[in-house]
């Protein structure tokens, strides 16, 4: 089935394709600088009034993806309203019913579904994530700290004053000069292209993806325009966000691979066998036998590869969590699945502090990354990809293994690493990492932030 | 007498050592909810619940009950070992009585009093496949084998001395197979 659209897959008309970039928040479809920092804001409105006048006064500090094309500028401001945040903000029922089914139930509500379970379980989420309420999600993201405190300022001075409307969680955020999250790892070098923002996805070997996968209004891999949330001015040029503060137990992590090896070399050789990454985020596709810090560096040539010379995985373990995340060319052959209807757009951050190198006992601070997914299907893209390719082993024929950093391990699974003469496998697989909490929000365009600024006068 | 579905019954589909066949039964008048019942009842017995594998019946891949058109209609499918016409009688005369519970339930059912009975029973309900397809080869008792075998063998591949012992020449074509999952 895929496959016969894709080879009959026609020479995409402009019509199409034309994203109205000057519609979208920037924060959804730009390039970031190398490095930035950046607050996670959550805000509950107690009083629809002072609801609509907040998102009045954001208005002016949010861009849109046209003017943001300068990945140099200073800052960026983004906001997204969670299921009972629209609410709380008067959205009509027959709009909030027409809104994706996921959303509407809230993160929490999908724990089960999600492997939130033990630790990671709703329950024992950080408050108020989760809560009904959670309503309006801000992120500031800047390239240094100046630059973030004259636009928080801004951006504060949007709520501040504003009776009826609380900050009720904050989250700083920041994204390291080397790109490495509290793992060691270089991560989020893998991104889509998406066709029609002008933007250049991360391996060019990849054909752009349809802008509907990640917009809503427009034509996806499907071939058709997708369910957009009623009525249109709010539905278009908008998307959906997953946001889940990840906790990782980096110290449990360090412990596990020393249990596991004999030597520092086997160390990194073990933790690039369950990344699919060396450290420096050279891939194992190019790179099997050791890090190679340049091709790690080299945008060009670190995210341009496939997984069809490596099937059996000698190279790049089938069950490594970047392979499972996006098999790329890996299922293609199995003609079952079409890897471009579970791509995912990642905004994600690190948080707290790194644990220093070499130490193997925790310290007992708070770390991790913030996951943002953006994508107009979040049933078929993020929860897909976390219940069938992350939590799962279904699809590569081992039911019995989960992602072995991000798959929701409870101490019984194993991880396959093929080898010549005998595979390793891996046993009793502790959870490295653990869901503090999270929300599905809905990013709305300009012109639908507008729309909800004025709702009163639009429903009388 | 059931109603028949299809004309005159042919043997249903073979590929490689594995047959198909398929039931259509119409349902009772009002028997809907006891057909529900039943075929529940079915599942909750031991070999039929999720996850009972050893069961007696080695000839049989999987079976199902499928209630459609508004409960009026029951659909009985399932894949099994053997040449069709071979083991059709012992298929009639054992396995489906099993399901007396469920066939009381369906029209042309009148209790088995004797083989030529049930056969007629079975056979004015069967509709061979317009396609069959298997995605592997062997039987029921092939299957649980090679299942069987390779829980040995990943065993001795967690075993530190596996790869030293899978050294001898003898053991070379199990090596191919060593190396990943």
């Amino acid at each position: 089935m895929c496959s016969e659209r894709t080879s009959a897959d026609p020479v995409t008309t402009a019509a199409s394709t034309a994203l109205e970039l000057d519609d979208i928040q920037s924060g959804m479809l730009h390039q970031r600088p190398a490095s930035y920092v950046g607050t996670y804001l959550l805000l509950r409105i107690d009083n629809r009034e002072a609801g609509r006048k907040l998102v009045q006064r954001l208005l002016p500090v949010i861009e849109s993806a046209r003017s943001s094309s300068d990945p140099t500028r200073n800052a960026w401001v983004s906001v997204a309203f969670t299921y009972q945040g629209l609410k709380a903000l008067g959205v009509p029922q027959d709009s909030l019913d027409s809104f994706a089914p996921e959303f509407r139930q809230g993160m929490a509500a999908r724990a089960a579904e999600l492997g939130d379970v033990g630790d990671s379980s709703p329950e024992n989420w950080e408050k108020p994530l989760g809560s009904p309420e959670a309503h309006v999600a801000v992120s500031v993201l800047s390239p240094d700290a100046a630059r973030l405190e004259s636009l928080a300022e801004r951006a504060r001075r949007a709520h501040e004053q504003l009776a009826g409307v609380e900050v009720i969680w904050h989250q700083d955020c920041y994204q390291l000069p080397t790109g490495r999250t509290s793992f060691g790892f270089k991560d989020g070098i893998g991104q889509p292209a998406v066709e029609g923002s002008g933007i250049p996805g991360s391996n060019p070997d990849e054909r752009p993806i349809k802008a509907g996968e990640f917009i809503l209004g427009y034509p996806d891999e499907t071939g058709s325009v997708g369910p957009m949330p009623a009525p249109e001015i709010l539905g278009r040029n908008g998307t959906y966000l997953v946001f889940r503060k990840l906790h990782t137990r980096v110290a449990a992590y360090r412990q596990y691979l020393h249990a596991k090896a004999a030597s520092r070399e086997q160390e990194a050789l073990l933790g690039a066998k369950m990344v699919g990454r060396w450290q420096s985020g050279a891939p194992l596709a190019l790179s099997p036998e050791q890090d190679d810090a340049d091709l790690g560096a080299d945008p060009g040539r670190n995210n341009r590869f496939g997984y069809t010379d490596d099937l059996r995985g000698f190279k790049c373990p089938a069950g490594a969590h970047a392979r499972r995340a996006n098999p790329r060319d890996a299922l293609d052959h199995e003609m079952s699945v079409d890897v471009r209807l579970h791509r995912m757009l990642r905004l994600g951050t690190s948080y707290g502090p790194m644990l220093p190198e070499g130490v193997v006992e925790d310290d007992g601070a708070d770390r991790g990354i913030i996951f943002v997914f953006a994508g107009a299907h979040p049933k078929r893209q993020f929860e897909f990809v976390k219940t069938q390719w992350l939590n799962d082993g279904i699809f590569i024929g081992a039911p019995a293994e989960k992602d072995p950093l991000a798959g929701a391990n409870d101490g019984t699974g194993s991880f396959t690493i093929p080898q010549r003469p005998i595979r390793r496998r891996l046993q009793s697989l502790p959870p490295f990492v653990i869901t503090r909490g999270g929300e599905y929000c809905f990013a709305p365009g300009l012109r639908a932030l507008r729309w909800l600024a004025e709702l009163d006068t639009q429903t009388g | 007498m059931a109603t028949p579905s299809a004309g005159t019954p042919r043997p249903g589909v073979q590929v490689g050592s594995t047959s198909e066949f398929s039931l259509f039964f119409r349902v009772r008048p009002g028997h809907g909810d006891d057909l529900r019942e039943a075929v529940q009842a079915l599942q909750d017995s031991p070999g039929y619940r999720p996850g009972d594998y050893e069961v007696p019946i080695a000839s049989i891949h999987e079976a199902r009950f499928v209630l459609f058109d508004g409960d009026t209609r029951l659909l009985f499918a399932t894949s099994f070992d053997g040449p069709w016409d071979a083991y059709m009688q012992d298929f009639a005369s054992k396995p489906l009585q099993l399901f007396d519970s469920i066939f009381r339930h369906v029209e042309g059912y009148e209790g088995l009093p004797d083989l030529t009975a049930v056969k007629d029973f079975i056979l004015s309900a069967q509709v061979t496949a317009q396609g069959y397809s298997r995605n592997y080869p062997g039987t029921v008792k092939e299957i649980r084998k090679a299942l069987r075998v390779n829980e040995a063998f990943q065993q001795v591949l967690d075993d530190p001395g596996a790869a030293d012992a899978l050294r001898h020449p003898a053991l070379k074509p199990l090596l191919n197979e060593a190396a990943d999952a």
